[in-house]
């Protein structure tokens, strides 16, 4: 017997024809576009059709490109470890927990990722601002005279990544959390074991695929991100995210900016390959 | 020490850490909120006095336009990615033929590179294809569906895995034609897929800042986009409140289609997928 659409591969390709005509339009086009334009000429806020490394020779020797870069590597090792450190726990209770209230829970700690993520580090600007509410309230104590600097700052940009980014993180960690039976603890814990000496020696083993595309995912979703770093950071605190935006938007020079964008491409893919590697495992289909 | 007892402390200790950190995720959000109702005009914590000011700034036109704006953008490419979405999720789901591969990863492309390089990219095609009077909504249309796409598929392709393709089989040999077993027996029984798949593509445009900054024109700017252009020029509370309608309007939509036809499990499910 045959299937919806089986055997017939004409009908198939009918069907498939305007989803791929979409994706290949607006999506791979464009990629190939860009990729074309980080290898062109730019003159006077114009691309030259002519073939270039001058691009890729500046943002690598250049101090703003460099500096840039090794923020955004840092930005997303920071973001990727406090994630995956905070989303731990509270995965590991999410998933073991017997209260009543567990789907609520569940639903609360994904609740953020329905809202932008301008209303989430809007909260940390009023926090972390010169008269915002950690100065406020160090002053008040009288712990400081002076209004301590905390943004703009590359370790203000991390904490409201880190805060943005943590839902992916408890989610991965809790696909791979639900896959260890709780009966291996009940029985490192039966033969003696205490309850920390089970976690080091049975769960934490057992999760670190987990924890390891938890971390990849932040890492990769940080590098890329473009508010938080522009509203906690500041022109002396470029990520690479943030110079895209400058070069395409405000100094027109597409062709730098282009280039900066293919790193951002290579990074994802060689953090892609990573992960497959590492044994961790993201894709439905 | 029995296996209850020794069990029992390490657990509080993890509750009240779990407590902490959800005060950790919706401080922050709080806050935001707290300061919308500011008297002084400046974003402050805590809030000095009480007043409405900032949200009659906040649902004045000038902010409304831009929440209608990003609602007809939500709207539209939530439509599409589905009638993009549950065909290809079908095919991927109940077919192996040659080049499955290549559109698979086609597919979930846009969720593997930086929406922002879609963004930037896309911008250039519209340049370059001589399109440039495209920039605005018909740009951001083209982009949020791809960026979203991948989510519906997902979604889609999770409630088809669940249903077994006997079904469709039994109906075809009851002498249904293709088009009718799809119709009248697929498509009602993945029914909460396909309008979880929605409602996901419906957040993520609504959301979306990365890939919007490069792709607006002026009269045609979401409302994440026109807040940020804003921070610029200093953190009035106004944007505290229209941050927070940001925030009203997709925890609205995913409020309903939970109570008309709950999203529950695919709310999870796509995680774990």
């Amino acid at each position: 017997m045959i299937g919806i659409g089986e055997g017939r591969s004409g009908l198939r390709w009918l069907v498939l024809a305007l989803p791929c005509a979409v994706l290949i339009s607006f999506f791979a086009v464009p990629n190939v576009l860009l990729l074309s334009a980080s290898f062109m000429r730019s003159e006077a806020s114009v691309l030259i059709d002519e073939f270039t490394l001058d691009n890729y020779q500046d943002i690598l020797s250049g101090a703003l490109f460099r500096g840039a870069m090794l923020r955004t590597v840092i930005v997303g090792l920071g973001v990727g470890a406090l994630d995956v450190l905070i989303a731990f726990p509270l995965a590991y209770f999410l998933v073991r927990t017997q209260s009543r209230w567990k789907g609520l829970l569940i639903a609360l700690s994904l609740a953020p990722l329905l809202a932008s993520v301008i209303v989430r580090t809007y909260g940390w600007y009023v926090i972390l601002n010169r008269s915002g509410a950690i100065n406020q309230t160090l002053q008040g104590l009288g712990m400081i005279d002076q209004p301590l600097a905390l943004m703009p700052s590359t370790g203000a940009i991390i904490i409201g990544l880190a805060h943005a980014l943590l839902p992916y993180a408890v989610l991965t960690l809790m696909t791979a959390l639900s896959a260890i039976s709780p009966n291996l603890e009940l029985a490192a814990m039966t033969l003696g074991a205490s309850r920390w000496r089970t976690f080091v020696h049975v769960v934490l083993p057992l999760s670190l695929p987990g924890l390891i595309g938890g971390f990849v995912l932040c890492f990769s979703i940080a590098i890329s991100a473009y508010a938080t770093p522009a509203i906690l950071g500041g022109p002396a605190t470029q990520t690479v995210a943030t110079l895209i935006y400058t070069f395409m938007m405000n100094l027109l020079d597409w062709a730098v900016g282009s280039a900066l964008a293919a790193v951002l491409i290579a990074a994802s893919l060689l953090l892609l390959y990573l992960a497959s590697k590492l044994g961790s495992q993201r894709t439905a289909l | 020490m029995s296996l209850a007892r020794r069990a029992a402390g390490p657990w509080r200790a993890l509750r009240w850490t779990v407590a902490v950190i959800y005060l950790f995720m919706f401080g922050p959000i709080l806050i935001t909120a707290a300061v919308s109702f500011n008297a002084s005009n400046r974003s402050q914590f805590p809030p000095q006095g009480f007043s409405l000011r900032w949200w009659g700034n906040a649902l004045s036109e000038e902010w409304l336009e831009p929440v209608l704006f990003s609602l007809q953008l939500a709207g539209a490419t939530a439509a599409l990615c589905v009638l993009l979405g549950a065909p290809l999720a079908f095919i991927l789901t109940r077919q192996r033929f040659r080049g499955r591969e290549v559109l698979v990863a086609l597919t979930l492309g846009p969720l593997m590179l930086p929406a922002l390089v879609t963004g930037v990219g896309l911008l250039q095609f519209f340049q370059y294809m001589g399109l440039r009077d495209y920039i605005g909504f018909p740009s951001l249309l083209a982009g949020h569906v791809v960026i979203s796409l991948p989510f519906a598929v997902r979604t889609i392709a999770i409630s088809l895995h669940g249903l077994p393709p006997n079904l469709e089989l039994a109906a075809m040999s009851l002498g249904a034609g293709r088009a009718r077993a799809l119709w009248e027996i697929v498509v009602p029984l993945a029914k909460s897929g396909i309008i979880a798949g929605a409602v996901f593509a419906f957040v993520h445009s609504f959301t979306d800042v990365n890939l919007s900054i490069f792709l607006a024109a002026p009269g045609q700017i979401p409302v994440t986009v026109k807040i940020m252009g804003f921070l610029e020029f200093g953190f009035a509370p106004t944007l505290a409140a229209v941050s927070v309608i940001t925030l009203i309007v997709p925890l609205t939509v995913v409020g309903i289609m939970q109570w008309l036809f709950g999203l529950g499990d695919f709310i999870y499910g796509d995680a774990r997928g």
